[in-house]
């Protein structure tokens, strides 16, 4: 199969670049090794300094609402963490004074969510909490199974009977301003976090949860949707498994799945992610990347790998491919003509400002950008 | 090598990272309570397991084998194959006679072939469905697939001669369900083939691919058969032909779950063994043409089978059938019929098929098409049973689209 | 006597301290364990896990040999559900010398050790993760034994029998009477609560720290630590404990443990200072990996899941400064005949497994010193947990049809495992998935076992001890342990010191999957929770 672009790697990134090459009329495909980090997305895009006028419309398209507005957020801790760039899920506070008295709803039998930290979180901020645990019919299925209560499939439940949730919560709210509730809604239908809202007489703050991340999980199948209505072909639970290169140009590539039927492109997206999605492979010797053997910035020294403090800014987090300033990658101290590398496979991600989702968005959208001038020229 | 270069495990279940996405897909999941989902069934339990047989959980039982935690496993651990493995090794229970009945496909086509109209009638009929259902526990709700009075053998039988003229050549792996069922599918994809200058001829010695006797246990069955059908696959590779087949179950059977499950080794075959629509849509982007109906219409869903959805070949039909002028593509989202393949047939697990298969029926129905396309048979038959709406192999509508 | 006062006060929660309080508590005497922080903190909770069948000094040292032989078998009576008796093999390797297979059998035999040689075909057969090139095979009584469990047993055991525990208090200095030692001044470190308690005879079982509570005391007990590091593998490679054939050195026991296995060990001389805060270094992850992958090929493409390090306390044989000449056994001072101080008593050296042994010699002294005349019975009666068979039996038996969780709950109980029953079905959730750690577990070890840290829970449970090592449990867990004490800001903190202990096990082998889940335990905490 021919294409204009091929994109190695489905998640935000690769979807980003794939939606706005085929709405400029540009064929892609995207190849996949299963589901990807926005699975355990918080949400919120960091590193996003401006407003970002292209993003918000892009996924406006896709029927993902997001709004920028420079702020807080809580957090499943009970902390409060800056955030600019997020979905409608996230409700952004000037500081974290959000309110006077918060209800915090969850459910029995469910300890993905962490109603005590949020507690103890807001009142520190002067917010006088109540906990209730709301006893359902429609979770009792859920709560037979030991292991399988999570956020996902109470998703899946709540999609049919959020009203339930409504009923009860009218019931339970006295004169309290904020109702915290835990990101299980809006698995396959996002307007129901809006009917929620308007139905309760308070400020319906959701929080996130343990993974897998519902509004995740629900961006991600907008995305690729849209992705696949533009005319995108996604090739999900295949892996490229080596690449014909020839004169610094990449001719094809071989994926698991297809086999000898190669997929030939113009251009080539390297958009594999860090080391959880294997974009970068690591041993005790050596950072790689193991598709085409891009060189890696990376420490010398194993040690120098990582800092020894859990909870400080990692070194290893930071490590990537290296391209030249229009992103273009590099092997052997050579920029590879057609191969662009986006998102979290890059050197230098921010990690202390997130998983790198809004580096995705932006690279994505450079990359994507260059292919479109390119081919007009 | 390099003392940790790489890292190695049985089907990967080392390199699961607990991330919980394989939970997400899992169709069981979403029904039934009793199944410790993929996480638990796959990774979680092998390593309890390792220590002591002891920890095995029966509840594995309830696992479809659809494959869909595989595909969305973003480590590539082989979720399924951990599970169907650890079935097979640790549950030392008896099989059943129900589900040797189930799985003996080969046995039960040649038994009701001869008799196929007395047989289709029989199994038709309310007083035996509840009669099976009380001796056996087959579901007395499930519809059965009729039999055919002429196997598709014994039909190119007649035809080899006129086959053999073609210069080209392919094997075809026809599978039970075209032999003994439906020999139309089978006689749709020669007439596509010849209308390519592609002649067609059977394998020297073909045996069900084993898929129902793996899920229900009977190895050395499974395994007799693997062994057999390896040694066909081989003398028509040798030969220098490609095998094509048309059921995207007994595609992945013979190319995945034979080293997997069997540990049978076929990497001398594996290549050559391709989905007809695969081999088709190749033909076709490499130049070759075919020459459709002017006025060919039809309102066509796709449906992707789970197996097929692990091959990752669903492009290949989808494509395909975009080729068909006067053909309105509708692709349904990807999910889960719910049958199986001899799982909705047992009492205990008729209701999670069915409630499995609820959302895919439901967006049949809101789409309304003319007919549903789809490359495997179960689901054919679960799809007709539960939407009322006709199922065709992709091959039979490019079959009935084309001019010869 | 008030309730400050008592027969015999022991310093020390390891396993040393715990069997002696068993058996003093056994034989009648009012003991209380004073501990600085939880149980097994020390070496005993940084240790291989191995029960020796004492063929490993068959040669050097029979005397300890026979030691071992002898407490290998009464544990395997007492402690049934501690132990996993999955026998052992010395393998030689083309590079070892034969001939010292048949000194090693001879030995093994003089010491009352059962030593068979068997083919090699055999062992592989037996055990087929071994190095197929192996040219000679002894099977051994080897076994594995959990400390924590064992700890646990024998603390339950002198509670049942009277005795008291106090843990994270800290003794911070000896009440003196002249040349007698009459109590301790403790202080608890989490309440800050400062309290005295008497009793006729203290006993020293502080592990290396021993060394600090006898000079406490005013007395020099000549102790010097030595480092041993260790990895722990993904899963149970092998079923039966892999050594070498060959004169002891580093690296070469190969250990299953419950879902794990354990290569070590080392053996470095490190400064006092260094005792509370090892580390593995990367030369030392070197050989453990090389080392044992010669014993075991797959164990160089197997995923490792951390590196830890323990402290064992060398004690001097002699007053030599330099520690030159250490003691191999069991050292059990009195320090009135040794230093002219009274009621004091420091038990030290020997090893995990002979802690029985340990303990009966230290409380025969203490009896001595208090002119009591009780026979020591922790041999013949079982610990609690032990009584009945195997987990299988107990689990079958208290159950019928035992969840995962429940299974898992006997394997690590024995039959206290009955104290997880509940009624509420929503005490069946599992709080640790890799392990299979039901909340009732949870509730049973933080309302009955002490537990009030997520590490304390780790010890008595096994949450964060799978391949994730925490990353959905700790957050679960913490907010169960948040629940019972009502202090989430501690909680947090405490959840934060949890990830860095993991985290100081992980880097040393950060590579491969080890390194991507890291990654993935940096996002969830971090940046989808905000911690």
């Amino acid at each position: 199969m021919k294409f204009n672009s091929v994109i190695i790697g489905g998640g935000l990134a690769g979807l980003t670049a794939g939606i706005t090459l085929q709405k400029a009329g540009k064929s892609t495909a995207i190849i996949s090794t299963g589901q990807n980090a926005l699975h355990f997305f918080s949400g919120s895009f960091e590193s996003m300094e401006e407003a970002p006028q292209r993003i918000v419309d892009l996924f406006a398209e896709a029927g993902i609402g997001l709004h920028y507005a420079p702020g807080v957020r809580l957090m499943p801790m009970g902390t409060f963490k800056k955030a600019t760039l997020s979905l409608d899920d996230v409700s952004l506070f000037p500081d974290p004074k959000i309110g006077h008295k918060a209800l915090i709803v969850s459910f029995t039998g469910y300890h993905d969510f962490f109603c005590d930290f949020l507690a103890d979180g807001l009142e520190k901020q002067g917010i006088q909490c109540r906990v209730n645990m709301l006893n359902l019919p429609e979770l009792e299925m859920l709560e037979k199974s030991p292991s399988e209560m999570r956020s996902v499939q109470i998703a899946r439940a709540m999609d049919h009977r959020w009203e339930t949730i409504v009923r009860e919560l009218r019931i339970l709210i006295r004169d309290e301003d904020i109702v915290v509730l835990p990101q299980v809604f809006g698995l396959n239908d996002s307007s129901i976090l809006s009917r929620i809202r308007q139905s309760i007489p308070a400020q319906v703050v959701f929080v996130g949860t343990l993974p897998p991340s519902v509004p995740g999980i629900r961006t991600q199948i907008l995305l690729k949707r849209r992705y696949e209505v533009l005319g995108g072909t996604y090739l999900i639970g295949d892996q490229v498994t080596g690449a014909h290169v020839y004169d610094n140009v990449i001719h094809s590539v071989v994926t698991q799945n297809l086999g000898n039927h190669f997929l030939e492109a113009d251009n080539f997206i390297l958009a594999t992610g860090g080391f959880f999605s294997k974009g970068l492979k690591s041993n005790p010797f050596d950072i790689s990347e193991p598709i085409f053997g891009l060189d890696v910035e990376q420490a010398e020294d194993r040690n120098d790998w990582y800092n020894p403090e859990f909870m400080r800014e990692q070194p290893y987090m930071k490590y990537g491919v290296a391209t030249d300033p229009t992103l273009h990658a590099i092997a052997g101290g050579e920029p590879i003509k057609n191969l662009f590398a986006i998102g979290s496979i890059l050197g230098g991600t921010r990690t202390d400002m997130g998983m790198g989702g809004g580096l995705a968005l932006r690279s994505a959208l450079a990359a994507a950008d260059q292919i479109i001038k390119q081919a007009e020229q | 090598m390099k003392h940790q270069e790489y890292t190695l495990s049985t089907h990967n279940f080392e390199e699961c990272m607990k991330c919980t996405v394989c939970t997400a897909y899992c169709p069981v999941l979403q029904v039934n309570p009793l199944y410790p989902g993929p996480k638990q069934a796959g990774p979680d339990g092998e390593r309890l397991r390792l220590k002591d047989p002891f920890f095995f959980n029966v509840g594995l039982k309830y696992c479809l084998n659809c494959k869909r935690c595989e595909v969305a496993c973003p480590s590539g651990v082989k979720v399924a194959d951990l599970i169907q493995a650890a079935r097979i090794k640790y549950d030392t229970s008896p099989v059943k006679w129900r589900d040797r009945l189930l799985a003996s496909t080969d046995f039960m086509g040649s038994l009701a072939r001869p008799v196929a109209p007395i047989a289709n009638a029989v199994t038709g009929l309310g007083i035996t469905k509840t009669m099976m259902d009380a001796m056996f526990k087959i579901d007395h709700r499930r519809t059965f697939p009729k039999y055919s009075g002429r196997s598709f053998e014994r039909w190119m039988g007649r035809h080899e001669k006129e086959q053999a003229a073609f210069p080209e050549q392919v094997a075809y792996f026809h599978g039970c369900y075209v032999n003994y069922n439906f020999p139309r599918l089978g006689k749709d994809l020669v007439k596509v083939l010849n209308a390519l200058g592609v002649g067609v001829q059977l394998l020297e010695k073909e045996k069900c691919c084993g898929v129902a006797m793996i899920s229900n246990r009977m190895m050395n069955e499974a395994t007799r058969n693997a062994n057999q059908n390896i040694t066909a696959l081989t003398k028509a590779v040798d030969k220098g032909l490609m095998v094509l087949t048309t059921s995207s179950t007994c595609t992945l059977t013979l190319r995945d779950e034979y080293p997997a499950l069997l540990g049978v080794d076929n990497s001398g075959v594996r290549d050559f063994i391709l989905m007809a629509s695969r081999f088709i849509y190749e033909r076709l982007e490499k130049g070759a043409t075919l020459r459709f109906k002017p006025d060919y219409h039809k309102k066509v869903a796709y449906h992707t089978p789970c197996h097929m959805e692990k091959l990752g070949w669903g492009v290949f039909s989808e494509k395909l059938l975009r080729t068909i002028p006067g053909l309105e593509f509708t692709m349904l989202d990807s999910a889960c019929c719910g049958i199986a393949g001899t799982y909705g047939f047992k009492r205990e697990n008729y209701e999670a098929s069915q409630a499995i298969g609820q959302p895919l029926f439901d967006q049949i129905k809101s789409v309304n098409p003319d007919v549903v396309a789809c490359d495997c048979e179960t689901c054919k038959w679960q799809i007709e049973m539960s939407t009322g709406y006709t199922v065709m192999n992709p091959i039979s509508i490019l079959a009935e689209a084309i001019e010869v | 006597m008030s309730i400050n006062e008592f027969d015999v006060i022991i310093i020390g929660g390891g396993i040393t301290g715990a069997g002696t309080m068993r058996d003093c508590a056994m034989r009648g005497l009012k003991t209380l364990l004073i501990e600085r922080s939880d149980i097994a903190t020390g070496a005993t909770g940084r240790n291989h896990g191995l029960l020796h069948s004492g063929a490993r000094y068959a040669v050097n040292d029979p005397e300890s040999a026979e030691e071992c032989i002898k407490e290998n078998m009464i544990l395997r009576r007492i402690a049934s559900h501690c132990v996993d008796e999955t026998d052992g093999l010395f393998i030689s390797l083309p590079e070892d010398d034969l001939a010292y297979q048949q000194t090693f059998v001879e030995a093994c035999r003089k010491a009352g050790i059962s030593a068979e040689i068997i083919d090699p075909e055999l062992a592989k057969r037996l055990e087929p993760s071994v190095n197929p090139d192996i040219t000679g095979a002894v099977r051994v009584p080897d076994g594995s034994v959990d400390p924590f469990r064992l700890c646990a047993a024998n603390m339950l055991d002198a509670k049942l029998h009277g005795g008291q525990v106090r843990l994270h208090t800290t003794v911070t200095g000896f009440i003196k009477e002249g040349d007698t030692i009459r109590g301790v001044h403790t202080r608890n470190l989490v309440t800050g609560e400062e309290r005295d308690f008497y009793a006729p005879v203290t006993v020293n079982a502080g592990g290396i720290w021993g060394h600090d509570i006898a000079a406490l005391a005013g007395v020099n007990v000549g102790m010097f630590p030595a480092k041993g590091a260790l990895l722990v593998f993904a899963h149970r490679v092998n079923n039966m404990v892999i050594n070498r054939c060959r004169k002891p050195s580093n690296a070469d026991i190969l250990v299953p443990g419950d879902t794990v296995c354990i290569i070590g060990t080392t053996s470095t001389r490190i400064p006092f200072e260094e005792c509370d805060n090892v580390a593995v270094t990367p030369d030392e992850v070197n050989l453990l990996i090389t080392e044992g992958a010669k014993m075991t090929p797959s164990l160089s493409s197997t995923r490792i899941l951390r590196a830890y390090a323990g402290v064992r306390p060398l004690v001097s044989a002699d007053d030599d400064p330099s520690g030159r000449n250490i003691s191999r056994g069991i050292v059990c001072l009195d320090h009135e005949t040794r230093d002219g101080l009274k009621g004091f008593i420091t038990i030290t050296g020997g090893k995990l497994m002979t802690y029985r042994l340990m303990a009966e010699i230290a409380t025969d002294a203490v009896c001595r010193k208090l002119a009591i005349e009780k026979k020591c019975e922790t041999s013949e009666t079982p610990l609690p947990g032990s009584e009945e068979g195997s987990y299988e039996a107990v689990a079958r038996k208290i159950w019928e049809k035992p969840s995962m969780a429940q299974k898992a709950a006997a394997a690590r109980m024995g039959s206290h495992a009955h104290k997880i029953m509940t009624r509420d079905r929503l005490d069946e959730a599992l709080i640790c998935e890799c392990e299979e750690v039901s909340l009732a577990e949870i509730k049973v070890a933080i309302e009955r076992l002490n537990a009030s840290t997520l590490t304390d829970l780790r010890r008595r449970t096994r949450i964060g001890m799978g391949t994730c090592q925490g990353e959905f449990c700790a957050c679960r867990a913490a907010g169960l342990l948040a629940k019972a004490h009502g202090c989430i800001e501690k909680e947090r903190e405490d959840l934060k010191d949890f990830l860095q202990e993991r985290w100081k096990g992980n880097f040393p082998i950060g590579w491969g999957d080890t390194l991507r889940e890291a990654e993935y335990t940096q996002w969830v905490y971090k940046h989808v929770l905000g911690l």
